[in-house]
């Protein structure tokens, strides 16, 4: 089972996003609606990848994972940005500072799985490089 | 020729009192006969004036007579001096002139004289000519401002007095005019408006002379920006004081103006911070001088709401994508059926809805694009790229598309790698863009032609369908935003009515072309064209990143 940690404050997204990955039983989904709820929940539990909704009321899903690579476990997960506001530049951004793949909102619940699966993947390849 | 006739000093006084045409009327006939001797009574001429002579005096002196006759004629030189004067007879025909005429005008007096006074007058004027005869026959003089036209072609206005003359009969013979050229007074008088006008612009204007590169005029807003008062900014000249201001662009614009022979040139810069659109203009002097007009149009509010206008279009449209994220989740999860079996008739509304959930996806894509294009804001990542695959990708992204619409696509000229620079990126949603139009407007069956052509110093990528082309009368608007909205069978095939415009600033900005070949009934071909950029080698290679 993958463990993913996802991250949102929209609930409806959360439903459908954990309805999607649930589909093939490969994920095991914990999720949080804010990030300040996200740094709390990862006392303890450490997923293999984190699923970060960008725009929220908070922290935004950026400050988020910058506090979560402040302790050790987490330096090597991968960690996946959702955002509506995904132009040209803002996905070269995310990817820039270390964002293993960038989802579009709205995104296709069918592909979710494969899309989170080839980003850990690629996340693998160039840690090993 | 009108006999005049004056026998008083006080009908002399009373003319001249009228005006200095009622004096040539009473003195004409000294420039005709060149003598002064011939003057007889003119009730006429007197009755004109509005005064009527006294009863006179059936033996005047002859000392008395020299006298008027002497005072006459020193009047009549000062007159001859001061207007320009022409006689015409009853059928309008210039029967005298005066020197000054003569040389206001630039013609020869045989040139004039048996000529229709229409020859003097500009052609805008010569109804003029028609209305003062109606004045004339009348018995009643006419003044006003006349446009004449030199031989030269130039325009002269004068202002003028027209008045009537009547042959010992009191029969009306003919007019008299009176000119005095007020040309420059009106220029002067248009200048001191237009000054007027400048000064109370709130747009800055420098005006500077072309050769000495001096200020020869700051209107009030100017002056005030620079605390200058007065005139002093005349002894100021561009270089310093654009040196001395950060705003050295404007003299480099102004010599470049003049170096190209270009009349006019707009650029945006920075004047004691604050943003301004620069509009110059060469207004040619003599020979080889001139000066340029500036004008500096403070944009800041102009700026500023853009700004607002984008972050409200950027968040409105962003905010949409959250339901839709939603909106779309939910309803991908019902067509595949995680939700359980539907019937279905519900599964096809279901896809209708779904498909314009994807539609409003798009729209929102397109407002946030033509908005990043509208500030200038588009960002282009310059790569290596093969042709031949990124239009293979382009095929193969849209293959649910073809099937949907049941068109096939053929590729042509895409056999070899083509290696190109570009932005791959935008030119996948350039074709992305056309090859969708060319599905929606094909038969169904129809097929689809992408080619890539291979030329020296440029590619050419082009999409033929088999539709049923464009109407000629959409052609000219075709990249216009909104465009084939108007067009209520293209809006429900599913075009957001932005896509042709977007594709026409992503080509342009690239440094392409782009534009259509199409015959009713047969079919459209999309093309774009682009220059070749040199291909730098893969460990050279950079992101370049630029704004449209």
């Amino acid at each position: 089972m993958i463990k993913i940690l996802h991250v949102e404050d929209d609930a409806d997204i959360r439903e459908i996003a954990e309805m999607a990955l649930s589909l093939s039983g490969e994920f095991d989904v914990v999720q949080c609606e804010s990030g300040e709820a996200a740094l709390a929940r990862i006392e303890g539990y450490t997923p293999d990848v984190v699923l970060l909704d960008m725009m929220m009321p908070g922290m935004t899903g950026c400050q988020t994972l910058e506090r979560m690579r402040e302790r050790p476990e987490f330096a090597e997960v991968p960690a996946i940005f959702m955002t509506a506001r995904a132009q040209h530049a803002e996905i070269e951004e995310l990817l820039q500072i270390g964002a293993a793949d960038v989802i579009s909102k709205p995104f296709d619940p069918m592909g979710l799985g494969d899309q989170i699966k080839q980003a850990m993947q690629k996340a693998r390849v160039s840690q090993m490089a | 020729m009108p006999v005049v006739r004056m026998q008083t000093d006080i009908a002399i006084s009373a003319a001249i009192g009228c005006g200095l045409a009622t004096v040539w009327y009473g003195a004409s006939s000294l420039l005709l006969s060149g003598s002064a001797a011939s003057f007889v009574p003119a009730a006429g001429a007197i009755a004109i004036a509005g005064i009527l002579p006294p009863p006179l005096a059936a033996r005047r002196s002859e000392k008395k007579a020299e006298h008027i006759r002497l005072s006459m004629t020193q009047r009549l030189r000062a007159l001859n001096q001061h207007a320009s004067i022409n006689i015409v007879d009853r059928a309008n025909r210039l029967t005298e002139v005066n020197d000054q005429l003569l040389a206001l005008t630039g013609y020869s007096r045989e040139e004039l004289i048996g000529q229709n006074v229409k020859v003097l007058y500009d052609k805008s004027h010569r109804k003029i000519a028609d209305d003062v005869r109606g004045f004339l026959e009348r018995g009643q003089t006419w003044q006003g401002e006349t446009q004449l036209r030199r031989k030269d072609g130039s325009i002269l206005i004068t202002q003028s007095t027209i008045m009537p003359l009547f042959d010992e009969r009191g029969n009306w013979s003919g007019s008299i005019s009176a000119r005095t050229d007020v040309t420059r007074t009106n220029e002067l008088m248009a200048e001191r408006n237009t000054a007027q006008t400048l000064n109370e612009l709130r747009d800055d204007i420098w005006i500077v002379d072309s050769e000495t590169e001096k200020f020869s005029y700051m209107n009030r807003a100017a002056k005030a920006r620079f605390a200058i008062k007065d005139h002093e900014y005349r002894v100021r000249d561009l270089g310093e004081f654009g040196k001395e201001h950060e705003i050295e662009s404007v003299l480099q614009a102004c010599r470049a103006l003049r170096k190209d022979g270009e009349a006019t040139t707009q650029f945006e810069a920075s004047l004691m911070g604050v943003p301004m659109y620069v509009s110059i203009k060469f207004l040619p002097g003599a020979k080889e001088t001139g000066r340029y007009l500036i004008l500096f149009n403070d944009i800041s509010a102009h700026l500023e709401q853009d700004k607002l206008k984008s972050a409200f279009i950027s968040t409105v449209s962003h905010e949409l994508r959250s339901p839709l994220t939603s909106i779309k989740g939910a309803m991908g999860l019902l067509l595949s059926g995680s939700a359980g079996e539907l019937p279905d008739k519900a599964l096809a509304l279901l896809e209708i809805a779904h498909r314009n959930a994807d539609r409003l996806v798009l729209i929102i894509n397109d407002i946030l694009d033509l908005d990043k294009i509208s500030n200038g804001q588009m960002d282009f990542d310059i790569q290596n790229v093969d042709l031949v695959d990124l239009l293979r990708e382009a095929d193969q992204a849209n293959a649910m598309l073809q099937q949907r619409f049941g068109v096939d696509v053929a590729l042509e000229g895409a056999d070899t790698p083509v290696p190109f620079r570009s932005d791959p990126h935008r030119l996948l949603q350039v074709l992305t863009n056309l090859l969708s139009n060319a599905y929606k407007f094909s038969p169904p069956g129809g097929r689809i032609l992408l080619t890539l052509e291979d030329f020296e110093d440029s590619v050419r990528i082009s999409v033929k369908d088999q539709g049923q082309g464009i109407p000629s009368a959409e052609q000219s608007k075709i990249f216009d935003r909104f465009a084939d909205m108007t067009n209520s069978d293209r809006a429900a095939k599913g075009g957001t009515g932005l896509g042709l415009s977007i594709c026409k600033a992503i080509i342009e900005s690239l440094g392409g072309t782009i534009g259509f070949e199409t015959t009713e009934g047969v079919g459209t071909t999309f093309y774009f064209n682009l220059p070749k950029l040199p291909v730098l080698d893969a460990v050279d290679d950079m992101v370049h990143k630029r704004s449209a």
